[in-house]
């Protein structure tokens, strides 16, 4: 089976080539024939990287400890949600994973095109091949996934305990579907370059992937945060670790191209910026891709230190060279008639969005490689960590709160003086009204009082929003509540969808902020019948108890937990001992409300006194990040969705046209 | 707006910013302060009062050395030269605000303010090209009725018909 999947890699790599030549060839002499092989190419690349899945599949789960990958990242008692995990686990199943599913997605645009962009398809094709053949050169000549060992290994060192978790089912992947699928929007870029068909087709075409793309990144970096927050057991979730960083880094520029788009939709204004967004979007996911593999900033996320660095870096400095250069060439056909009637405009207030977005991104750029900068300029390795990324992004994300607020209720190209007042009289009283309400309940903290305050300033022009637009369709329509609210969000899905995607991310900066700044710690050393008071919640250590199985070996300790002297429940936080690697590992148990967190780590437990040292964290509001973060699913899911234009137009193209005038 | 309006919004920025920008010291820190100020050495990439190793090799002495520390009635300041002077600058959770680490607090502002300036410029260019440019379409008010009684009526009663 390896053999078939390292045949499969070499035949890839060199379909993609092929491919990549006879799309540009065919582009430029407008050669059909060339441009149909193309295609084809993209469909084998597809068939030939899923070929190289399956069999690395197939091993992993055979066990094949002579193939190197195996015996490295599993084990012969590694359940098996883990071992398909472990696909993704290590760094050259990760990337072929990649490859993988920039190949289906490859395959996916082809199918989605064959009908129309077909003077961009060219380019399309062999940019979107050009990188998948970038990812399986690595494969094929510096590192083999399919590599044998001299040698059978009675058995495999086995997955890191850490990744040993259900996140791990699901973070990585969503994190790649994110990463991934910016190249689709980046190739339409290109293709549009080269072919100097810079109107709004290639941004139409791009728009769903576009938000795919921006969904699946803010999936994975919150079920990294979540997957953070249930194993590290540090009762946080987010460290802004290099490869955290990596992973934010391509949501913001993702983010504000999604805001900045709509103006050139609306306006024909901001070509250029739209494209450098586009492009410095890809390039981060690239950079992202560089600094895990590349082992030039140490990261607790990292894989292991590898010699890849160099090859990521010339990629993305060719990515870069090409795309700057065709955008330099094409920048007399991007100009645009720029007018801007009013400072009080929704084009004036994304335009500021973007800056902070774009702004933040940078910070956290500049934050990341800062370490390697010093070490160069000065010769001294210094760390920059969460105190440096706090005090810096917490105003500049406080900021994009606001405007969060300000843009869905401010008119395009100039709202006026009375339209300021309806929209603005009511939030901007929600958010007086909660941040004096927070600061008589006694959050002292300038930041969370602010931050409170515009968050409710926010959620309440949203909540206008919808309430005028159903109050409006109410009187004129004469339907009922329920039925003028859906109607209201199907008629216009994207903007109430990206209404709704606002209230979930402020859900999410509300839970950031409660659960920072307010949070309780606590760690204290208990015996069987002993309490610690945490809050308003009393926990008493009740003993502990033993599991096993052939893969690993679990103490548990159980913890009643109290509330104004009832009995809520318990929690079992666990300290967990791999056989191999010989590893102890951390379970924490969390007792979850809406109001708050309990938070429990078994830190140690000495059988002789019989005490347990447990760290207790009380996380305030930590519940809203991840409700938040299904409000964002919901909201991405309204946008996307087809509306009946959408499904009536797809529907008559499936029609043939022969067919079409016969009825 | 006014190229000064722009100017103003972009300095506001910076100043929001600057909020944040350099690091406070306290004259009796707390030991949350201090290790919060303190990255772990044990690999974990986290501060010495995040590392989620409970009995960490490395977190637990330096808790020790830090309660220490403050027992002698020492300022934050001190104990994070005393720690840098043992360790090295890399135990230090955040840059310095000496020498070329100022860098590291200042440019991530300098840039947006940049920004805000470019911004700024942007929206006055084009404030100023719709004021140079012939007539266009009347500006639609958010708050006015943009289309005439019988137009309003034939929308809703097509309106009415898509919904079927």
């Amino acid at each position: 089976m390896g053999e078939i999947g390292r045949l499969a890699i070499v035949l890839g790599f060199l379909v993609a080539l092929w491919g990549i030549g006879a799309s540009v060839v065919g582009g430029l002499r407008r050669n059909q024939g060339l441009i149909a092989s193309g295609m084809h190419a993209a469909y084998a690349f597809s068939a030939l990287t899923g070929i190289a899945v399956l069999a690395l599949l197939q091993l992993l789960l055979a066990r094949d400890f002579n193939v190197e990958y195996v015996a490295s990242y599993s084990s012969s008692t590694l359940p098996l949600q883990y071992t398909i995990a472990a696909l993704w686990g290590g760094m050259k199943g990760s990337l072929l994973w990649w490859t993988f599913i920039l190949a289906t997605f490859n395959a996916i645009v082809q199918l989605q095109n064959r009908r129309k962009n077909r003077d961009q398809m060219p380019y399309v094709t062999a940019t979107l091949l050009a990188t998948g053949a970038f990812f399986l050169s690595l494969l094929v000549f510096v590192t083999d996934p399919f590599e044998r060992l001299p040698f059978t290994p009675t058995e495999g060192s086995d997955l890191n305990p850490l990744l040993q978790n259900y996140w791990m089912t699901i973070h990585p992947p969503s994190l790649y579907l994110g990463f991934v699928s910016t190249t689709v929007p980046f190739a339409f870029a290109v293709a549009a370059l080269v072919t100097g068909k810079l109107g709004d087709a290639w941004i139409r075409t791009t728009r769903r992937w576009a938000l795919f793309s921006w969904f699946f990144l803010s999936l994975g970096n919150l079920f990294g945060a979540a997957w953070a927050y249930v194993v590290l057991g540090w009762g946080g979730y987010w460290a802004w670790d290099p490869v955290e960083n990596a992973a934010f880094m391509p949501w913001l520029t993702a983010t504000a191209y999604l805001h900045s788009v709509m103006i050139q939709e609306k306006k024909d204004m901001l070509k250029v910026w739209n494209m450098v967004l586009v492009i410095l979007t890809f390039s981060l996911t690239i950079f992202g891709t560089f600094l895990t593999r590349s082992g030039v900033i140490s990261s607790v996320h990292s894989f292991t230190q590898s010699g890849l660095g160099p090859f990521f870096l010339i990629f993305l400095g060719i990515a870069l060279a090409i795309s700057l250069g065709l955008l330099f060439w094409r920048l007399p056909l991007l100009k645009s008639r720029n007018e801007l009637e009013s400072i009080f405009s929704r084009e004036a207030a994304f335009l500021l969005n973007n800056l902070i977005l774009v702004g933040i991104a940078f910070t956290v750029f500049w934050g990341t490689v800062f370490p390697v900068l010093s070490e160069w300029v000065r010769g001294v390795k210094i760390t920059v960590g969460p105190p440096f990324f706090n005090r810096v992004n917490a105003p500049l994300g406080i900021a994009l709160v606001f405007l969060m607020g300000v843009g869905p209720v401010i008119a395009w190209r100039r709202a006026s003086w009375t339209s300021l007042q309806r929209s603005f009289i009511g939030p901007v009283g929600a958010g007086v009204g909660t941040g004096l309400a927070a600061l008589l309940l006694g959050a002292g903290n300038f930041y969370a009082i602010v931050a409170f305050s515009v968050s409710a300033f926010a959620l309440a022009t949203v909540g206008s929003e919808f309430w005028r637009g159903m109050r409006v369709r109410q009187q004129m329509m004469g339907e009922a509540p329920w039925t003028a609210l859906s109607r209201l969000i199907g008629k216009n899905r994207r903007r109430y969808g990206g209404y709704v995607i606002h209230v979930g991310v402020v859900m999410v900066f509300i839970g950031i902020v409660a659960s920072s700044v307010f949070r309780i710690e606590i760690q204290k050393g208990l015996t069987a019948g002993q309490a610690v008071e945490v809050g308003d919640y009393t926990l008493r250590f009740e003993g502990v108890f033993d599991e096993s199985d052939s893969h690993v070996d679990i103490r548990k300790a159980r913890l009643s937990v109290w509330e104004d002297g009832k009995q809520l429940g318990e929690v079992l936080p666990e300290k967990r001992f791999y056989r191999k690697p010989e590893q102890p590992t951390t379970e924490v148990s969390i007792w979850s409300t809406l109001g708050a967190d309990l938070y429990v780590v078994l830190g140690s437990y000495d059988t002789k006194s019989g005490t347990g040292v447990f760290q207790v964290f009380l996380n305030p509001m930590i519940s809203w990040m991840w409700i938040g973060g299904f409000v964002l699913v919901i909201g991405t899911v309204i946008c996307m969705w087809p509306s009946y234009a959408e499904r009536t137009a797809e529907a008559t193209s499936r029609v043939p046209a022969g067919s079409r005038t016969a009825t | 707006m006014r190229l000064p309006g722009a100017l103003a919004l972009a300095a506001l920025l910076i100043l929001v910013g600057s909020c944040g920008s350099a690091p406070e010291t306290s004259a009796t820190p707390t030991q949350v302060e201090a290790e919060t100020a303190l990255t772990c050495q044990c690999g974990c990439g986290l501060t010495v009062h995040s590392c989620n190793h409970l009995n960490c090799s490395s977190a637990m002495p330096l808790k020790a050395e830090i309660a220490e520390q403050i027992a002698q009635g020492r300022s934050l300041q001190q104990i994070l030269e005393h720690f840098e002077g043992t360790y090295g600058e890399k135990i230090l959770s955040s840059p310095t605000t000496r020498g070329f680490n100022i860098a590291a607090w200042t440019v991530p502002f300098i840039a947006i303010g940049l920004g805000g300036i470019l911004v700024g410029f942007v929206l006055w260019r084009w404030r100023r090209g719709s004021a140079a440019s012939p007539a266009g379409p009347a500006v639609v008010r958010s708050d006015a009725d943009p289309l005439a009684p019988e137009l309003r009526e034939r929308l809703e009663r097509e309106l009415r018909e898509l919904d079927r």
